[in-house]
């Protein structure tokens, strides 16, 4: 599992995005926009999923989509959170750190990614569909404070709610 | 069995409720009688020993022969012999079990009825073995009981048949009688029950088997027919292609240039043992350059060896190596037999009125870096991508390099876009509905080798990325890209490229002014086209040709920079046999369909399509020769692919 991004956004690429504005104004900002609502709806999505089909293979290409995204915008932590999701929901990995792990990685505590939520790894092979589907759980909610935490950063980058 | 679940609950609840009392008494009855062939009688016995003591004459009694019995009053039967005698709680009940034991009642019509000395309201029973002071007789009596089970348990229905001999009016009960009987237990009924519902289960499950199946056979169908039919299509047009490039070769042998025979002769001619150990020894020689030389991405190519030039491309040596012929042809001659052999094909020719020596100077000027390069207006990219931001931010980008964009949402559609239209470069995504960019990329591959096509994903493990080289991909763009990543890419696979819209451009303009050769379209595609469709490493060998240009004498700058440059090619004949040639003349022959004389450029371009059979005949000299090549082409390109990889990006994980 590679370590949490310790910045919500990866200015690098989103100051990319942004200086494309020049000739069209408001398109990072449509862009952004655009994702926001992407992500409600995968999210909801994966809500559903859990409750209802309990679908893994479903819940990683939702992971994978919403990975893509993010990542193209700079939304880092939202990215990374989605590969866990991904790599869970095809049993790659089989562990989610604590929401206080992943809350103390944003303010630059060096806490590698504990198993908090986690399983022993020596058996995977044989652990029950469930517990993937608790870690995903866990997953979502974090990538919900991530979500709501990038959408905080961004409404200040743009001086208006998004 | 038609034992619906509805039936089988309502069967016990309700005979259960209404005839209690009866189930006791036939458990009496039978109760030391589990084996059928013997059963007791107990209640035909009692019956009769009432019967015979005449315990209630005005009740029951013998009729006057003693061939039946009557029952006077159904009323005090009901309330004193039954209660004392049996466990009948009412008289229907009676009635039913004397039925079991196969006695029926007597019929009398409605007059006979008024007339009987026993009342009107009598009831007469019979049984043949059951007369007055006849015990023995009584044995042959037995409840007809084993029939009756058979039926119920084959067809409930049957309980709404009227049973032979029953009154009428007694059917009702004696169904009821016989349910009961015969009821299930609940343990039974629930095994049964959850059995029936396993089955549904199963059989749910299974039609969604089948359904899935069928329509993944359907989708592979039709890839299937897909690449079939692509492959048909290649092959007529190669077939065509040979056919020129026959028709050419004799032309030429005409004009006393002396070919090799088995250029034209012997279809197979890749195969020639000479040209491939020649191929082998400059590919060694490729190797041992290599390590002299720095293989990373920065493609500083001055200053180097011809040796070297030559060797980064061991498939385009072994092709030129196959074609001593014109290679060895003194300049002037090949010049002028060209001019002439072009005039007889009535192919629009270079203008020859520069020296070769204008692409020297220009291969100099080749600028040493890949960033520095600016990548022409107009080349028409294929993005395959189903997330819309990513498509929003992607067109964006290649919007902002010039490039016209076409969306396509997933594999499939890439497929049929690609097989109708041609592009300059492809970017294909792996994780997508429907079909995934890597084998949709394979598919595409049977029917088009040479337009580039690059992976964009952010599965970037070593073993992802064989595989997308595997299916015929030339590259991989790490998600998530920089506008530079991306431009890198652009510049790695179509520096050398003239757009295709600028191709047609250039040959309707040629179609309109056959005499003035300004146009070099044909050769414009040249190198740029072979670049792409070979990977990244490709793009080696056409800047060391360039290079190469100032000292070989076959080795002339075709990079197709700009069309004027071109011009100058005394050489058209030697180049046009050197691999990339012959590749780029794929593309050509593609393009002819569209190549209306109106010179009106259209986007839509057909590449292979049954007109471009049609149209081949008169096809640029550079197609003819291609007619050879292309059955050679995949598999070097294939070892290429692999021998790309140290050229993967692999930009943030």
């Amino acid at each position: 599992m590679s370590a949490i991004p310790k910045e919500i956004i990866n200015w690098n690429i989103l100051n990319e995005i942004v200086s494309m504005d020049e000739d069209d104004p408001e398109f990072s900002k449509g862009l952004i926009i655009q994702f926001m609502e992407q992500a409600q709806t995968t999210f909801d999505k994966m809500q559903n999923i859990l409750h209802t089909t309990r679908d893994l293979g479903e819940l990683d290409s939702l992971g994978h989509f919403l990975k893509g995204s993010s990542a193209a915008l700079g939304l880092q932590r939202i990215a990374w959170v989605c590969e866990r999701i991904q790599n869970l929901g095809r049993k790659h990995e089989s562990s989610f750190p604590s929401s206080e792990v992943v809350r103390a990685s944003l303010f630059g505590n060096d806490t590698e990614p504990s198993s908090a939520a986690s399983v022993e790894s020596g058996n995977v092979s044989q652990l029950d569909d469930s517990v993937y589907l608790q870690l995903i759980g866990e997953a979502l909610q974090e990538a919900r404070n991530e979500f709501q935490l990038a959408n905080l950063e961004l409404s200040k980058y743009y001086g208006s709610p998004l | 069995m038609n034992l619906s679940n509805d039936t089988d609950i309502s069967r016990p609840s309700t005979s259960a409720s209404a005839n209690l009392g009866i189930v006791n008494n036939t458990n009496h009855n039978n109760g030391n009688n589990s084996n059928i062939k013997a059963p007791s009688n107990d209640f035909v016995r009692k019956l009769f020993g009432i019967l015979e003591r005449c315990e209630y004459p005005d009740i029951v009694r013998w009729t006057e022969k003693g061939e039946s019995f009557v029952v006077l009053d159904t009323g005090k039967f009901t309330t004193q012999i039954l209660p004392n005698h049996f466990k009948h709680s009412n008289f229907a009940s009676f009635v039913r079990q004397l039925n079991k034991y196969d006695f029926h009642k007597v019929k009398k019509s409605p007059e006979e009825r008024q007339h009987s000395q026993y009342g009107e309201l009598s009831w007469e029973f019979r049984h043949p073995y059951f007369t007055i002071h006849n015990e023995e007789a009584l044995d042959n009596i037995k409840r007809k009981t084993t029939v009756q089970k058979k039926i119920m348990l084959d067809d409930s229905t049957v309980l709404l048949k009227p049973n032979s001999g029953s009154q009428p009016g007694m059917e009702e009960n004696t169904g009821a009688n016989l349910i009961l009987g015969n009821a299930v237990t609940k343990d039974k009924f629930n095994l049964l029950k959850r059995r029936v519902d396993r089955l549904q289960k199963d059989l749910d499950s299974a039609k969604e088997e089948s359904y899935n199946a069928k329509l993944e056979f359907q989708k592979l169908n039709s890839k299937y027919n897909t690449v079939v039919e692509s492959l048909f299509t290649f092959k007529t047009v190669n077939d065509n292609l040979m056919h020129n490039f026959n028709t050419l070769c004799s032309v030429l042998n005409n004009r006393g240039i002396d070919l090799p025979p088995h250029i034209y002769e012997d279809p197979n001619l890749k195969q020639h043992p000479n040209t491939q150990q020649q191929a082998q020894a400059q590919a060694q020689a490729a190797a041992a350059a290599a390590t002299q030389t720095t293989t990373s991405t920065s493609h500083s190519t001055a200053g180097m060896s011809p040796l070297q030039n030559k060797a980064f491309d061991p498939l385009n040596n072994a092709v030129n190596a196959m074609v001593p012929g014109p290679v060895q042809l003194p300049a002037p001659l090949s010049t002028n037999s060209a001019a002439a052999a072009a005039a007889e094909l009535q192919l629009p020719m270079p203008n020859m009125s520069h020296g070769p020596t204008v692409t020297t100077d220009k291969g100099d000027k080749l600028p040493e870096t890949y960033d520095s390069f600016v990548l022409r207006e107009g080349f028409h990219v294929l993005l395959v991508e189903d997330d819309a931001v990513c498509i929003q931010l992607c067109s964006k980008f290649l919007r902002k390099y010039g490039c016209t964009v076409e969306v396509v949402t997933d594999g499939l559609a890439a497929i049929s876009t690609l097989e109708k239209f041609r592009y300059d470069l492809v970017l294909m995504d792996i994780v997508m509905p429907n079909l995934d960019g890597a084998t949709a990329t394979s598919i595409v591959r049977s029917f088009d080798i040479h337009t580039p096509i690059i992976a964009m994903t952010g599965n970037i493990e070593d073993q992802d990325l064989i595989t997308y080289l595997q299916h015929g991909m030339n590259d991989i763009l790490a998600k998530p890209f920089t506008k530079d990543d991306l431009h890198s890419m652009l510049i790695r696979y179509l520096r050398d490229r003239v757009p295709l819209i600028k191709q047609q451009e250039q040959r309707a303009h040629a179609a309109n002014n056959p005499h003035h050769h300004h146009s070099t379209a044909d050769n414009g595609t040249g190198t740029g086209t072979a670049g792409g469709s070979s990977g990244g490493g490709v793009n080696h060998r056409n800047n060391d040709g360039n290079n190469g240009n100032s000292i070989g004498p076959h080795s002339v700058d075709r990079n197709g920079y700009a069309s004027s440059e071109a011009d100058s090619q005394p050489e058209l004949l030697t180049r046009s046999h050197s691999h990339s040639q012959l590749q780029s003349s794929l593309d050509d022959t593609a393009n002819t369909t569209t190549t209306n004389p109106s010179g009106i450029p259209t986007q839509a371009m057909h590449p292979t399509s049954g007109q471009t059979q049609s149209s081949g005949r008169n096809a640029p000299l550079s197609t003819t020769a291609s007619g050879h090549s292309a059955s050679a082409v995949p598999d070097q390109e294939g070892k290429m692919l692999m021998d790309d990889e140290p050229l993967l990006k692999k930009q943030r994980v």
